[in-house]
């Protein structure tokens, strides 16, 4: 204390006072200033920019964000945004809404063009807040309107972007649609990101990807006079672009698939068994998506919906079928791996198997004599697969099946995905009320009965397989991308589990798939080719079997057409499986005959393209940036 | 050095500390009405964070407090040597937010070195002026050292870039030296030197930096771009009236047509829903804390803690008054927060430190004088 007590000696307290009074005034002085400048804002100019902020002459406009593009893996554009001509009235000098859309009718008549039926006018309009007229105008009305925008007060023109669907149906169904959000849609939001107006993903990938997709809404505050025109832009403050959506589809496989599904009910699920990348996701009788934009009439609505086919519905996902003998490597893989049979263990076959007093019929009525597994997969007898259901029992050929992913969804990237069902004695129980009985399960064996599965699940159960045992999620999206092309985010594989089936015996099922393409007598011999190996798998699903309860559902389809449905899942190349192709095609008859042609063909094409890609690099595809860009009106 | 005097207590400055209380309480309010929004129920929690570094700012408080100013003031070279090291950091370590590199990250914080330089070079100053004194106006080359000071974190805040606190720095040298006493030929010499340089600097500014310098002398220059935000808070300000909009009631502000609205342009907030009487309490606050820390700095009973106590007083008011005079439209706008109000963790617990050290500098007069 007394060191630093040196320093004081020399100081004279309070020396500082003359300086103090210098300080006081310069201090004072600023303070005024602001203090001035407050009062001038806040009382002499406050009434004026008290309106300016509050009063119908600054005015917030939404400034709607550009919607993310979607692309296929190789970066081909699939959903591009175009610009559309809306027709809006803001009400103003006057707010006769009646009377401005009579004379816009007017004008329309005298030129032979027609005025859409609004749903709804709002019963009273608000000041300065615009009401759509009339979306996504032809040239010609927009001309007939800007000509004539002195009779119409009011009335003004509204570019915004709307999506076009370059591949309509083709891939509509993994794709999607957008639209204006619904007032369900807005009290349901928990992000509170939405307002009314916006438009948003309904379906598909523009659902399921809508957050990332639909970007973020800027603002302009703009100055209007009297007519209610924008005179200056206070400022503004820009929308921020949602981002590109890199799908793992392949165009090129999805167009093969598409085409030769033809005009028949089906769907097609494609997948990399390596990772779970979905290489196509077909699903027919499909619909165009580009009648959704700017918004979908009320008619097309109703034809949509009430379609008997359903095309709205994605079968791929969502699409329950029995699996058919498609179902065998599941029972196969189950009885190897309890120790119920080794690959050696034969049964007898003589084209029927009686259970209590029920007799159950393989498909080859005079029998296939004794058989081992490879013979029974790869003539896909029933019999041997009656012998093994009974041996196992419904709940163990149910676990197994719920390892290969069946039974429940897989998790896709699109909304609506169903689960099938793989029955127990418990699910029947609680279910049905009705006790299981064994001759549920031996026709259980072969795929028929209370089994369903999805294309996209049939798919990826052999996926399973062909990679030797691991269950990923089938993904459909690759990467996002921010405008710019930077990647925002890469979506990785994901092991979802792995089989609990020994690897010597996976390797036995894969080899019985091969043979049951590539050996004389096998069921799916039509896709025999030199160059590559395909393993795979036929499958037909008795219609008329269908479940008690799943009966109403499906009477529409079920009285269109008797006949079974038909399957085939088939992998390739044998010991590398890359491509795995699931078809169903639905009352189409016999698995070989008809389902396997369609997957012999995306089969072709991958491979074609491979060799093609092997010898020459690929084009790059163009810039997702030039396809943004918006022509001005 | 420290030393649980009774007379620490009983001397305290109740005064200075709750007024900084009030203020920074009235702060608050302020940052949870401009994270509030009508529109948007999903509440952005920043008052919270607010709450933490107040609370941070008075543990601050407490150590310049209870830590013996004289030996703070005998290790100013070191601690503004420390200051100068984290402002090297910043360009190693720093991370960047829209275009400058500002920050280090300490913990789940980050923290402006630029701020705490504010304190340290008025510790480093007031020891070299209590060393050199001459009892006459310094002159231009006696005044090097000192300006090698502050010119170094000058420098390097500049380079960061942050034009704001850079002026802040050489603002707070010539109040100093003002203050010291200046010889009034060096005067006209410095006068005429800054004459000439101004182009030069203008030269080493950045582009936004000059556009923002150009926009304040007329704002409708770019009303989309830099004007835009001195439009947005007048048209704030002035919508207030006399009586204000009422506490979460702007609608400037809550339609987030303020940028920046809860760190640089903090003020348009309040004024919009205080009004000017609002406004005008806000000031009268202001002014007694800078004429009380003025009252320190004249019973002050030595040359460092009067040169210290004044340092202090001057960053508080020289903010506060360049940081209103910007929301206003008076002055350009360049980044300087307003004390206690702005959003910001460095800036409060810097200042409340400051505050401290003034609680620090009264309380030991006392002391100081019994002895």
């Amino acid at each position: 204390m007394r060191k630093i007590g040196d320093r004081l000696d020399g100081f004279e307290p309070g020396q500082f006072k003359r300086k103090f009074k210098m300080l006081f005034i310069i201090i004072s002085v600023a303070l005024s200033l602001l203090v001035m400048r407050m009062w001038y804002l806040q009382v002499i100019e406050g009434d004026e920019l008290r309106q300016r902020s509050e009063n119908n002459s600054v005015r917030l406009r939404k400034i709607k964000p550009m919607r993310g593009l979607i692309m296929d893996k190789d970066r081909r554009v699939l959903v591009d945004n175009q610009p559309s001509f809306d027709i809006v009235f803001i009400p103003n000098r006057t707010k006769d809404i009646r009377t401005v859309i009579d004379k816009i009718k007017e004008l329309y008549t005298e030129r032979s063009l027609t005025f859409p039926a609004l749903s709804a006018l709002p019963g009273r309009v608000k000041p300065f807040v615009p009401v759509l007229l009339e979306r996504n105008i032809s040239m010609e009305k927009l001309a007939v309107v800007e000509t004539h925008a002195l009779e119409l007060p009011g009335v003004a023109t509204e570019v915004t972007p709307v999506r076009q669907y370059l591949n309509g149906e083709m891939t509509a169904q993994i794709i999607g649609f957008t639209g204006e959000v619904s007032r369900e849609e807005l009290d349901r939001s928990t992000t509170g990101k939405l307002s009314p107006g916006d438009i948003i993903g309904k379906f598909g990938i523009e659902k399921f990807l809508d957050y990332h997709l639909r970007g973020k809404s800027g603002a302009e505050q703009v100055e209007v006079n009297v007519a209610g025109k924008a005179v200056r832009s206070l400022g503004r403050i820009p929308a921020a672009p949602g981002d590109n959506v890199v799908l793992t589809i392949d165009s090129a496989l999805q167009e093969a698939a598409w085409t030769a599904l033809g005009n028949r009910a089906g769907a097609v699920a494609v997948l990399d068994p390596r990772n779970g990348a979905v290489l196509a996701l077909v699903s027919s009788p499909s619909f165009d998506p580009n009648i959704f934009n700017g918004g979908i009439s009320f008619d097309d609505w109703e034809r949509l919906s009430n379609d008997p086919g359903h095309p709205m519905e994605n079968r791929s996902i969502s699409g329950q079928y029995p699996p058919g003998s498609t179902y065998k490597i599941v029972v196969a893989a189950a009885a190897l791996e309890e120790g119920l049979i080794t690959p050696e263990t034969t049964f007898h076959c003589n084209g029927t198997f009686e259970s209590g007093d029920r007799v159950f019929r393989c498909w080859q009525a005079k029998g296939h004599g004794n058989v081992n597994l490879h013979r029974a997969i790869v003539e896909s007898c029933d019999v041997y697969f009656y012998n093994l259901g009974k041996l196992l029992g419904v709940d163990r050929i149910a676990a197994y099946a719920r390892a290969f992913g069946l039974g429940a969804p897989l998790g896709i990237d699109l909304p609506r995905e169903k689960g099938g069902l793989i029955p127990t004695k418990q699910w029947k129980l609680s279910r049905l009320r009705e006790s299981w009985q064994m001759g549920e399960t031996i026709s259980l064996a072969i795929g028929q009965g209370f089994n369903l599965v999805t294309p996209i699940q049939l798919a990826n159960a052999y996926a399973t397989l062909a990679n030797g045992g691991v269950l990923y999620r089938p993904r459909l999206v690759k990467q996002l991308e921010s405008l710019d092309g930077h990647v925002v985010k890469i979506y990785q594989p994901e092991k979802q589990g792995v089989l609990p089936v020994r690897p010597q015996y996976i390797q036995v099922i894969n080899q019985a798939l091969w043979g049951a393409v590539n050996e004389k007598g096998g069921t799916g011999y039509i896709l025999k080719r030199q160059e590559q190996d395909v393993c795979g798998k036929t499958g037909t699903a008795q219609v008329i079997g269908l479940p008690q309860d799943e009966k109403a559902r499906k009477a529409k389809r079920v009285s269109a057409g008797f006949r079974d449905h038909a399957l085939f899942v088939c992998y390739a190349p044998y010991g590398n499986p890359e491509i795995v192709v699931a078809v169903i095609l639905e009352n189409a008859g016999h698995g070989g005959a008809t389902a396997a042609p369609v997957a012999r063909k995306v089969i072709e094409t991958y491979f074609a393209r491979k060799k093609m890609t092997q010898t020459q690099p690929p084009a790059q595809a163009q810039g997702a940036a030039d396809v943004r860009k918006m022509p001005k009106p | 050095m420290i030393r649980l005097d009774r007379r620490l207590i009983l001397n305290f400055d109740w005064t200075l500390f709750i007024l900084v209380l009030i203020i920074s309480g009235i702060g608050l309010l302020n940052i949870y009405s401009s994270g509030f929004s009508l529109t948007d129920f999903h509440q952005t929690q920043l008052y919270i964070k607010q709450v933490q570094w107040i609370l941070i700012g008075l543990v601050g408080m407490a150590l310049a407090f209870f830590i013996d100013y004289r030996f703070l003031s005998r290790h100013a070279y070191i601690i503004y040597g420390i200051s100068i090291v984290l402002l090297l950091v910043v360009f190693t370590a720093g991370y960047a937010t829209r275009g400058s590199q500002r920050w280090i990250a300490v913990g789940g914080f980050t923290f402006q070195p630029s701020e705490l330089v504010k304190l340290t070079i008025i510790l480093a100053l007031a020891k070299y002026f209590d060393r050199h004194q001459i009892g006459r106006g310094y002159h231009l080359t006696e005044l090097f050292i000192p300006f090698l000071i502050v010119i170094v974190p000058f420098l390097f805040i500049l380079k960061q870039p942050d034009l704001g606190t850079g002026l802040i720095l050489f603002i707070l040298f010539l109040s100093i030296v003002f203050f010291v006493g200046l010889d009034w030929k060096s005067l006209l010499i410095a006068a005429a030197g800054g004459l000439i340089l101004t182009p030069i600097g203008w030269y080493f500014l950045k582009d936004y930096q000059r556009e923002r310098i150009l926009t304040f002398f007329s704002p409708e220059r770019d009303p989309l771009g830099s004007g835009y935000h001195i439009i947005q808070s007048m048209i704030a300000v002035g919508s207030g009236g006399i009586f204000g909009k009422g506490f979460l009631k702007g609608s400037q502000t809550q339609l987030k047509f303020l940028p920046e609205q809860q760190t640089d342009f903090v003020f348009s907030v309040f004024a919009e829903e205080w009004g000017f009487l609002g406004g005008m309490i806000l000031l009268i606050l202001f002014l007694s804390l800078i004429l009380w820390g003025l009252k320190i700095m004249i019973h002050s009973k030595d040359y460092p803690g009067a040169l210290i106590a004044f340092g202090i007083t001057m960053l508080i008011f020289w903010e506060v008054f360049i940081n209103i005079g910007m929301v206003l439209g008076i002055l350009p706008v360049v980044g300087i927060p307003l004390p206690f109000l702005s959003y910001g963790g460095s800036s409060m617990v810097v200042l409340m430190t400051a505050v401290g050290l003034l609680m620090n500098i009264s309380v030991r007069r006392f002391i100081l004088q019994s002895s």
